[in-house]
């Protein structure tokens, strides 16, 4: 069975509603942004109705024949909406965006607001780790709390750009010197182009080495000894990467 | 033949009163005595000695008048010598839906359940302080759960900016509503606050009316007079 975790007021009324409802016969629907949780919540609630896409005009009429009680994932996608009854029949819907407010209006008794991730910090907190877990399963990685802690909350799309940027921050934390080679190999095959490649993609190699060089050293006279340059040709190439 | 009208107006459902030339009142029938309790003497009186004929006789005015629930659209004001003034308010007449009310496919259900969830959706959307005062020993009835849901939303729809809402719901004793030939008791649903939204006004009432419900719309809150179908 899904759980769903949530610390957050909003989506607590919400629940409580929906258990007040479940065995009454009545439409809803959840709005909101795409990847916060709204279809694992519609499962999470009744975890044995059907569920169908909005994608599927057709195959979500069938249902309505066949079912009394039906979760209707991505309402938006519907090409009629206004064609469907829903009398005495427990609909729970979700969509990622309201679209024709006043048919939405018409159709649903109850018409729920989805918080975005970014309203929720605590939740995102607690999916970063849960996905954090996942991935390090995935990866086959040892999973640790400090390397998770150092990992950005990216909210931009929701769940969706949290879980890439966990799996992206993983990836990068165990590459070795084959993958990143390998990766560099992919990289410049499918941009090598013109006649000034050579310092053109220069920057791949000097732009990380001296920003972790100055990070490590501390100042630029230490790092153009470690490095083995000059300390003018290290300004030089720190100007030219902008490199603050 | 001599004919004692008097009992005809005391049992007449359109409110009859009679005042004396000071405003104390004389008589009142049945439905006055009620209306009484929503209305002030002094405010019919007025009215009366407003729309009273320059001469003695009757005179029969259209207007809208509005005292809680009850809706009058005429009164007729009348005196036949200097001491005594009579005043008859016509009841508006209750709207029928033109779709008759199918009760056969209406769910038993508890009303409690359904405000309580609604209650729940307007605080997803609100913070404002509320207070509910229900009678928990309602018995579940007949109703069509979509759109008494709808309607409930859009009333407590009216309220998102109001600083402290009371919710009552209780049994009105002593009121029925005929649905279907069948005598049916009445739950007055009452949600009043410091003020209110009125565009939706309108709609709410639409929504009322297949499910046979009486709106009353007030500026401070609004009440609806539920069917309790068994």
């Amino acid at each position: 069975m899904e759980t769903f975790f949530t610390t957050c007021d909003k989506i607590q009324h919400i629940i409580k509603s929906f258990n007040l409802t479940k065995t009454l016969f009545v439409s809803s629907i959840i709005i909101g942004e795409a990847h916060t949780g709204k279809k694992t919540l519609a499962r999470y609630l009744f975890p044995d109705t059907p569920l169908v896409s909005g994608s599927n005009q057709a195959e979500v009429e069938l249902a309505l024949e066949t079912y009394d009680e039906l979760i209707i994932s991505d309402f938006e996608k519907l090409s009629n909406q206004s064609s469907l009854n829903f009398d005495n029949k427990r609909i729970i819907a979700t969509a990622n965006y309201l679209g024709n407010s006043l048919l939405i209006d018409t159709l649903f008794a109850f018409i729920y607001t989805m918080p975005t991730l970014a309203e929720r910090p605590e939740d995102a907190l607690y999916l970063r780790n849960k996905f954090a877990k996942e991935a390090s399963d995935t990866l086959m990685l040892e999973y640790q709390q400090s390397v998770t802690d150092t990992i950005p909350i990216n909210l931009a799309s929701n769940s969706k750009s949290l879980k890439k940027t966990i799996y992206q921050h993983l990836m990068k934390q165990t590459m070795h010197i084959d993958d990143i080679t390998e990766m560099l190999y992919h990289y410049l095959y499918t941009h090598l182009e013109g006649n000034d490649n050579y310092r053109e993609h220069l920057i791949l190699y000097e732009k990380p080495l001296i920003e972790a060089g100055l990070k490590k050293y501390g100042s630029q006279l230490q790092l153009s000894a470690a490095l083995g340059i000059n300390r003018n040709t290290l300004r030089k190439k720190i100007h030219e990467h902008h490199i603050s | 033949m001599s004919i004692n009208f008097e009992s005809f107006i005391e049992w007449d459902n359109s409110p009859f009163i009679l005042f004396n030339h000071k405003g104390k009142i004389l008589y009142l029938n049945n439905a006055a005595e009620i209306l009484f309790g929503y209305v002030s003497k002094k405010e019919l009186y007025d009215i009366a000695l407003s729309y009273a004929p320059q001469n003695f006789g009757y005179k029969t005015t259209a207007l809208s008048l509005n005292y809680d629930s009850f809706m009058f659209y005429a009164i007729t004001v009348g005196y036949e010598n200097e001491e005594e003034l009579s005043l008859r308010l016509y009841n508006t007449p209750r709207i029928k839906p033109s779709k008759k009310l199918e009760t056969d496919k209406l769910i038993i259900t508890d009303i409690n359940i359904l405000l309580e969830a609604n209650i729940a959706l307007f605080k997803t959307k609100n913070r404002n302080h509320l207070t509910l005062l229900t009678d928990q020993d309602l018995p579940p009835f007949k109703l069509d759960q979509n759109n008494f849901s709808k309607l409930l939303r859009k009333v407590l729809d009216a309220f998102r900016a109001s600083d402290s809402i009371d919710i009552t719901l209780k049994l009105i004793i002593g009121q029925h509503v005929i649905i279907d030939d069948k005598k049916q008791p009445i739950v007055r649903l009452s949600i009043h606050a410091n003020g209110r939204y009125t565009n939706a006004d309108e709609e709410i009432r639409t929504l009322a009316i297949p499910s046979q419900i009486k709106c009353i719309t007030k500026e401070y809150g609004i009440d609806l007079e539920i069917p309790l179908i068994s």
